[in-house]
């Protein structure tokens, strides 16, 4: 008799210990907002690109056009002037060889310059060196070095790197005359680990043997992809007649074909890009390294990487919330009409919304439009409130069985 | 209810309005056809802060008061700030400025590659030389240029050749001048944004809008510049400048008619509506064929023509013919006039590797006798040993011709070589200077990525000055006035950079040096450790039990 009882004493208290974990209705609607564009589930607030050409010289003009079509892709996607660090190691667009001088064009077609009029080149000519790549990397500068060469990335940073130029197996060079070697850049990405300088890195290398040098990662969150395989050469894919050399790399060709049909809100994943990958149009084996990254690649957005659309951060709302006038409140687009006209008073959205997470409406108003947004977030003002109710209840239901068995327990025993 | 929601707008824009008045911005661009059939180009921008005052250098521990301007480019006041310099002058070229054909340049700043020299006041909280290290800095960061290796081995002060072009505040400190060069620095669109985003109106309207990239770099000389200064009655002035050399005869197939469609691909659509004044100029050439410029609605004065682009009827499209010739003759060699006082021919003599001559020749055209001074900022490597120096005029020796008057000698990795001296010219004829120069053997790990190209060799800056007997004539004018014929002297003359090739190492040595050592005590070790631990012995092998 006393153990049934001991044990529906136990049964009690872990239900209402299941109870009390269960998230509240209010915080299931939040999340499933933020969620609900997909799934994706990065924790990323921003986007870096490091793109570095590394070979100097006027025939390695493919490798200057392989790393300025990235940096227009990257641009077109989103991610600021100021949060690319362009490495260009010689000047191709004003070089006295060059027959149409402030062009570089990645295809014997011509149909598009990369240089364009507003290019902004953070290390270029004799800068561009081992040491300078591992200092932007590491954050380890003389304190007089400019805001517009650092690599000013935080924790919740996507990094995509993305080197090309001469290599071999584990090294790539660097100008014709050092090298920088597969340990190097996996110290330098743990060292980024150590210092919270990243959340995920995307690390995209387009040279001869490219694989091997992403072949000593060993710090999580890195996806990694290279051109060709040990004992493999990657190839150029076509010649400018005009120019007199070749003008674009085969792996960073189909790469750049991939992206003029991504744009901001695609939500093309990673696997669309690793599945162009093709033997016969790279005559390479192209690899991807997925193991220390945790999330799964289809579920991962192209613009995670390349794109510039940032996450947003659930914060819970202020704790006094009162209904503020319409004057400071009120976001400027909304008509007075498209207001809902009953606003629950301890909950105001109105005024958290503009007040706290104005970015966050506006980057998910371009997925949605403000007045649906607004119109779903009213609809479940109330359902968290009874939601919350229902909570409390049962936890004091649970309390008050589990004091009444004890009572009946020890009037008996005695 | 308007007024309440917008009160801090309106505020606001009565600030700006007030700030505005004090600020000041001027746009202008020159066009000076030449005889060659080229056409020089410069563009000039220019914001005036007025009442504005210098950084006092002693306050530089104290925080700054905070920057408020409306035109002024924020950018540049806070670098300026920051190292509290009083004048600044930074200049990024390419090409080959001829002055022999294209004369005088307007903006005195031709030398080829990246020439950067401040005016700083001294201060004992933070060091001159500290504030420079900062300024190029943050400089490269802003221009896109790798202005960050002007370290102390390409720095130098020569302070009687590049004098201050505004005034130096009176502060109980002495000013010091830090300026550095850089011949190899290429010019490219990176370091156009930079510039155009300095620019109140951006390149979207008025002149700024023809700036057009893929034209300007396919002059045959260009050049950008940033100049500061301070000037005592009025404040402190920015002026962006960008001088180009264009060959419409080369666009056009042997005409050298011109027009802003033909030579920068664009038109103005809209003028500036920030910009104080807003004009294009277009020398008139002093030849005898005749010259159509159109439209009509410009102005003349003093051999040039005045277009007022806020007024003049948009799209403008200004442009120049010579309706008389077919096609542009080039002038014979004979026949062309140079067009400088003097000029100026400096190379590198000599075969070895290890020493050279380093010959300068300078031709006085005038009739006159001027001076000029002669300024050489050699990197350390290259030595000169000023024992050899020879002055030679008109196949006579002559060393009263020279006066030396400041050589700071180089020391190998530390400093560069500085050497300023007084030259006489004697009129219609020319000076042939010469002296040995050592070439070094670098260290492994000093040689570029491209060491086989060989070092450039900053210019030697010439100053012509009046021999002391004539009228001392104010040699910064840049437009004479009208009806007054007057020696226009330059400030600076720059010649060609140079091209010193140094003997290179073979560079695959210590990986060849690291193969043969470990081969070889691999195999002595193996051979050795061999011969003392195998010991052969006989082993008897007992014979099988049947």
């Amino acid at each position: 008799m006393k153990a049934v009882l001991f044990l529906f004493a136990l049964v009690c208290t872990l239900w209402q210990c299941v109870h009390a974990q269960i998230p509240s209705e209010q915080e299931q609607h939040v999340t499933s907002f933020f969620n609900s564009h997909g799934g994706s589930t990065s924790r990323h607030t921003n986007n870096w690109a490091v793109l570095v050409c590394s070979s100097r010289y006027w025939f390695n003009y493919r490798h200057m056009a392989n790393a300025l079509g990235m940096y227009r892709t990257v641009k077109r996607l989103g991610i600021p002037d100021s949060n690319i660090i362009l490495m260009l190691a010689d000047d191709t667009a004003c070089n006295s060889r060059n027959k149409f001088p402030g062009c570089v064009y990645a295809s014997a077609a011509r149909d598009l310059d990369l240089y364009g009029d507003n290019i902004e080149v953070d290390y270029r000519g004799y800068e561009v060196t081992v040491e300078n790549f591992i200092r932007v990397l590491t954050g380890r500068m003389d304190p007089s070095v400019p805001r517009s060469k650092r690599l000013l990335t935080d924790d919740r940073s996507n990094v995509f790197v993305y080197m090309t130029g001469h290599g071999g197996n584990e090294f790539l060079k660097f100008q014709d005359n050092e090298e920088i070697s597969a340990f190097d850049i996996a110290d330098a990405f743990e060292q980024m680990w150590q210092k919270k300088r990243y959340n995920e890195i995307f690390f995209m290398i387009d040279t001869c043997q490219a694989n091997t040098m992403y072949s000593k990662f060993y710090s999580p969150n890195i996806l990694a992809t290279g051109s060709s395989e040990l004992d493999e050469n990657s190839y150029s894919h076509e010649n400018d007649r005009d120019l007199g050399i070749s003008v674009i790399d085969r792996f960073t060709h189909h790469i750049l074909r991939f992206m003029e049909g991504v744009n901001k809100t695609s939500q093309a994943t990673m696997q669309d890009l690793f599945n162009v990958y093709d033997y016969e149009k790279f005559m390479s084996h192209a690899g991807v390294r997925s193991d220390l990254f945790r999330r799964p690649l289809d579920q991962t957005y192209i613009t995670d990487f390349f794109g510039g659309v940032s996450q947003a951060e659930v914060m819970s709302p202020p704790l006094s919330l009162s209904p503020s006038s319409n004057e400071g409140s009120e976001p400027e687009n909304v008509p007075e009409s498209e207001l809902p006209v009953e606003l629950d008073q301890s909950l105001d959205f109105t005024s958290w919304i503009s007040s706290d997470t104005n970015a966050t409406v506006r980057s998910a108003d371009e997925v949605y439009g403000y007045d649906g947004i607004l119109h779903e977030l009213n609809s479940r003002a109330h359902a968290p409130k009874q939601g919350e109710n229902m909570q409390s209840v049962r936890a004091w239901v649970s309390t008050g069985l589990l004091v009444a068995l004890v009572g009946w327990v020890g009037s008996n025993t005695t | 209810m308007f007024w309440r929601n917008n009160i801090l707008a309106v505020l606001l824009l009565c600030c700006t309005w007030c700030l505005a008045t004090s600020e000041e911005f001027h746009e202008a661009l020159t066009f000076r056809p030449l005889q060659d059939g080229r056409l020089a180009t410069r563009f000039t921008f220019t914001t005036l802060l007025r009442g504005a005052y210098p950084r006092d250098p002693s306050t530089l521990q104290e925080e700054d008061e905070s920057q408020h301007y409306a035109i002024f480019p924020l950018a540049l006041g806070q670098v300026l700030r920051e190292y509290a310099v009083t004048e600044l002058h930074l200049t990024l070229n390419a090409g080959k400025w001829d002055y022999d054909h294209w004369g005088y340049p307007d903006e005195p700043g031709v030398g080829t590659g990246a020439e950067l020299w401040a005016w700083m006041g001294e201060s004992a909280a933070r060091s001159v030389d500290e504030r420079w290290k900062g300024l190029r800095n943050a400089l490269s960061g802003q221009f896109c240029a790798s202005l960050g290796s002007l370290d102390e081995q390409r720095t130098t002060s020569p302070e009687l050749t590049f004098r201050p072009e505004g005034s130096l505040p009176q502060w109980g400190t002495t000013h010091q001048l830090r300026h550095g060069t850089l011949p190899s620095e290429h010019v490219c669109t990176e370091n156009l944004t930079p510039f155009l985003k300095l620019l109140p109106c951006k390149s979207l309207t008025g002149i700024a809008s023809l700036l057009n990239p893929h034209r300007l770099f396919d002059a045959d000389w260009h050049g950008l510049g940033v100049h500061v200064r301070y000037l005592e009655n009025e404040g402190i002035e920015v002026r962006l400048s960008f001088q180009s050399v264009f060959d419409p005869v080369r666009y056009s197939n042997g005409r050298r008619d011109w027009s802003l469609r033909s030579v920068f691909d664009r038109v103005i659509d809209r003028s500036c509506p920030i910009a104080h004044s807003s004009e294009i100029r277009v020398a008139i050439p002093k030849e005898e064929t005749a010259v159509a410029i159109t439209p009509d609605s410009y102005t003349t004065h003093a051999g040039f023509v005045y277009f007022n682009v806020s007024n003049a009827s948009k799209p403008l499209d200004i442009s120049m013919s010579w309706p008389d010739e077919q096609k542009f003759e080039y002038a014979t060699v004979s026949s062309a006039v140079p067009l400088t006082h003097v000029s100026v021919r400096r190379t590198l003599k000599g075969s070895s590797q290890s020493r050279g001559r380093l010959s300068v020749s300078i031709t006085n055209h005038m009739p006159i006798t001027i001076q000029t001074s002669y300024l050489e900022s050699m990197p350390w490597l290259l030595q000169f040993y000023l024992h050899s120096l020879q002055i030679y005029s008109n196949g006579v020796s002559r060393d009263d011709l020279i006066s030396i008057v400041s050589y700071i000698p180089s020391v190998p990795h530390v400093r560069p070589t500085l050497f300023q001296a007084i030259l006489t010219l004697p009129p219609k004829s020319t000076l042939h200077l010469s002296m040995d120069v050592i070439k070094p053997f670098l260290r492994y790990t000093e040689h570029p990525p491209d060491a086989q190209r060989g070092w450039d060799l900053p210019p030697a800056v010439l100053v012509p000055l009046l021999h002391s007997n004539s009228s001392t004539l104010d040699p910064g004018l840049s437009n004479p006035p009208s009806g007054f014929e007057q020696l226009r002297l330059p400030r600076r003359m720059y010649t060609p950079v140079l091209l010193v090739d140094l003997a290179t190492p073979d560079f695959s040595m210590p990986y060849n040096v690291i193969i043969m050592s470990c081969t070889l005590i691999a195999l002595i070790f193996g051979m050795v450790f061999n011969l003392l631990t195998r010991k052969f012995t006989l082993i008897r092998v007992s014979p099988e039990p049947k």
